[in-house]
């Protein structure tokens, strides 16, 4: 544990003038009326059955300075536990991360199967930041669920650090609406041959709301399959940020991975900020990224019109359809339902 | 043989043309459509397409448009039809007595006017179904009726769609993505038989169209025709109209129509060619 004033935390924040924050300046974004920067947040964790769950100590699997306040200020580290070969029936249900600091470490032991939901939405002016590790052993799988709705004035860093034993398959499926700022990153280490990913995710802004989407893949394997694509719409004075990359290793022959950021533009006072990269030191790989940043096409939208639909929906409509794509994988019905009558909520 | 649901049997679906149409039957009797002088501009002023443009078509006929390449035609179709980027600088268009100018899009489809696109747009990631019975249950709203329910429609889409062959599996996938250029253009007579607009402005049609595809085309298109309602049929060729048989054929060139005459003279102008009569 360590006991810092609020100003002294804040200082210790990452800002603008470093590369991977610069365009989501925690430090400004953050003041000492928001509630929660030198305290601990217990998650409330709701175990489906044979799953367990123990305070412990941190692994350590993250680095930076975000999970590395989220260490100290977290008097225990949650361990969470899928014993070997289980199958997990109903989700694992994570909540109540708003207002403080929490630690939480997921093991998935050899194949066995889990499925997370998780909400990060709070009161008003908090301040939130989690810190996520996750071991993928040898042929489990993972499908994480992730969904953000904080107040305008809220702050929060979610970050999760996923490791992955051969033959593991993680599926992430994010949606955000932001906060005064909101960064959800995900850092994967693909450790072994034949892993599967994808990391998907939809952001959607009024207002002053600021969302970050940053994600990380290392592919030290052999044949892997990465896929993700994001999807944002802005409007307002909203910002949106994507940063991706994929590090492929000299080992990782064989890779297959595609990267997708696509924005659209619904008002000309957003902006969106979009770093897509590819690093790669394998001769024998499909790699590809891609960025588009445009508005909703007018063509279509007098062709909608045209039919008798009027211009709102229209628009709802088109918005909905270009940020269900990112949901379009998720197999789990209820789960995709839950995420798409959200966004509905939000287009309405 | 009539392949396709009559105005009458859309009584059975809960479809009619209902109060609007009812209210406005005595003043289908004159004229439903009447351009005067009208002209029309685009790229802020820089170029002047229709000028001088005047056209009456009464409930009941079918009129065609023809002209050749950059005549206006499709320019007068999106004037009708109240899209963005054409500025009418003088000129009037009354349909059934109102002043459609002053419309926006959608109140002219609540209205009645349907326009079948030349090239009918792709919308990703919203199935067919979805889109069509959106739009059907909107203007029924707009007008005061009573919305369809999802299985009603379903009975009427599935009518509609066996009568024009289309597969209903081309229902499901988001309207007009993948589809061939003639399944594009089947899919707009499709909604052209589901939405039963009063008033159908069709441009160019015809193009991209096997002969049996125009066949099913040309069969949908006579089955709306009715007393009630008016269409203006825009195209190149002549082949469109051995199928359908307008009651008059006018010639669009130099932003006006420069010549007018009877079914028969669509045969004239294909022998003879645009140039005799726009020049």
């Amino acid at each position: 544990m360590i006991h810092m004033q609020p100003d002294a935390v804040i200082s210790h924040f990452p800002h603008k003038r470093m590369e991977a924050w610069k365009w989501t300046d925690l430090r400004m974004s953050v003041s000492e009326e928001h509630m929660g920067l030198t305290r601990a947040v217990t998650p409330r964790l709701t175990l489906p059955d044979g799953v367990s769950c123990s305070p412990g100590n941190r692994h350590h699997g993250s680095s930076g300075v975000m999970p590395t306040l989220a260490a100290g200020f977290a008097p225990v580290c949650w361990n969470i536990r899928v014993p070997t070969g289980l199958n997990v029936q109903g989700p694992l249900r994570i909540d109540n991360l708003s207002g403080g600091h929490a630690c939480m470490f997921i093991r998935v032991d050899k194949g066995a199967s889990l499925d997370i939901e998780e909400y990060h939405q709070g009161p008003d002016r908090r301040f939130s930041n989690m810190d996520l590790q996750v071991h993928l052993a040898e042929g489990s799988r993972l499908r994480r669920v992730v969904v953000q709705n904080d107040p305008g004035n809220a702050v929060r860093v979610a970050t999760a650090c996923i490791a992955a034993e051969k033959h593991s398959i993680l599926e992430q499926y994010m949606l955000s609406f932001g906060g005064a700022l909101s960064r959800l990153e995900t850092r994967l280490y693909s450790e072994g041959e034949g892993i599967e990913a994808t990391m998907n995710g939809a952001y959607l802004l009024d207002g002053r709301r600021h969302t970050d989407m940053t994600g990380h893949v290392e592919i030290a394997g052999s044949h892997c399959t990465v896929r993700q694509s994001v999807k944002g719409v802005v409007t307002d004075k909203s910002r949106g940020v994507f940063q991706g990359k994929f590090h492929v290793k000299q080992a990782a022959q064989h890779t297959d991975a595609r990267m997708r950021h696509d924005a659209l533009m619904l008002s000309d006072t957003t902006e969106v900020r979009a770093r897509p990269e590819l690093e790669i030191y394998a001769d024998d790989v499909a790699c590809a990224h891609g960025n588009t940043i445009g508005a909703l096409d007018e063509n279509v939208l007098f062709y909608m019109r045209q039919r008798g639909i009027p211009q709102a929906r229209s628009r709802s409509m088109l918005t909905e359809a270009f940020v269900a794509e990112a949901f379009d994988d998720l197999d789990d019905a209820a789960s995709k339902q839950s995420l798409l009558t959200r966004v509905q909520e939000w287009l309405a | 043989m009539q392949a396709f649901p009559k105005l009458s049997e859309a009584w059975e679906f809960g479809i009619n043309l209902g109060k609007h149409d009812e209210t406005l039957q005595s003043k289908d009797e004159a004229l439903m459509l009447k351009i005067n002088n009208l002209s029309v501009v685009v790229n802020n002023g820089e170029a002047t397409i229709l000028s001088g443009f005047n056209l009456d078509v009464p409930a009941g006929e079918v009129h065609a448009i023809m002209g050749p390449n950059g005549a206006g035609k499709s320019t007068l179709s999106y004037v009708l039809t109240g899209r963005d980027g054409y500025d009418v600088t003088e000129g009037s268009v009354t349909y059934r007595d109102e002043n459609l100018l002053d419309m926006e899009p959608e109140e002219r489809a609540v209205a009645g006017l349907f326009l079948s696109f030349q090239y009918p747009l792709e919308i990703p990631g919203v199935p067919t179904l979805t889109f069509l019975r959106t739009a059907l249950n909107a203007q029924l709203r707009a007008r005061g009726q009573e919305e369809l329910s999802a299985p009603d429609f379903m009975k009427r889409a599935r009518s509609v769609a066996k009568e024009l062959r289309i597969k209903p599996d081309m229902l499901k996938r988001p309207l007009n993505v993948g589809f061939s250029g003639g399944e594009k253009k089947r899919m707009e007579i499709f909604q052209m038989l589901l939405l039963e607009p009063a008033f159908i402005v069709m441009d160019e049609t015809d193009s991209g169209l096997d002969i049996d595809a125009l066949r099913v085309v040309a069969d949908g298109v006579n089955a709306l025709r009715s007393p009630e309602r008016g269409m203006l049929i825009i195209t190149h060729y002549q082949r469109l109209l051995d199928y359908i048989v307008p009651n008059k054929v006018h010639v669009l060139a130099g932003g006006k129509i420069a010549v007018s005459g009877d079914a028969d003279f669509a045969r004239t102008l294909e022998a003879d060619g645009y140039d005799t009569y726009a020049a």
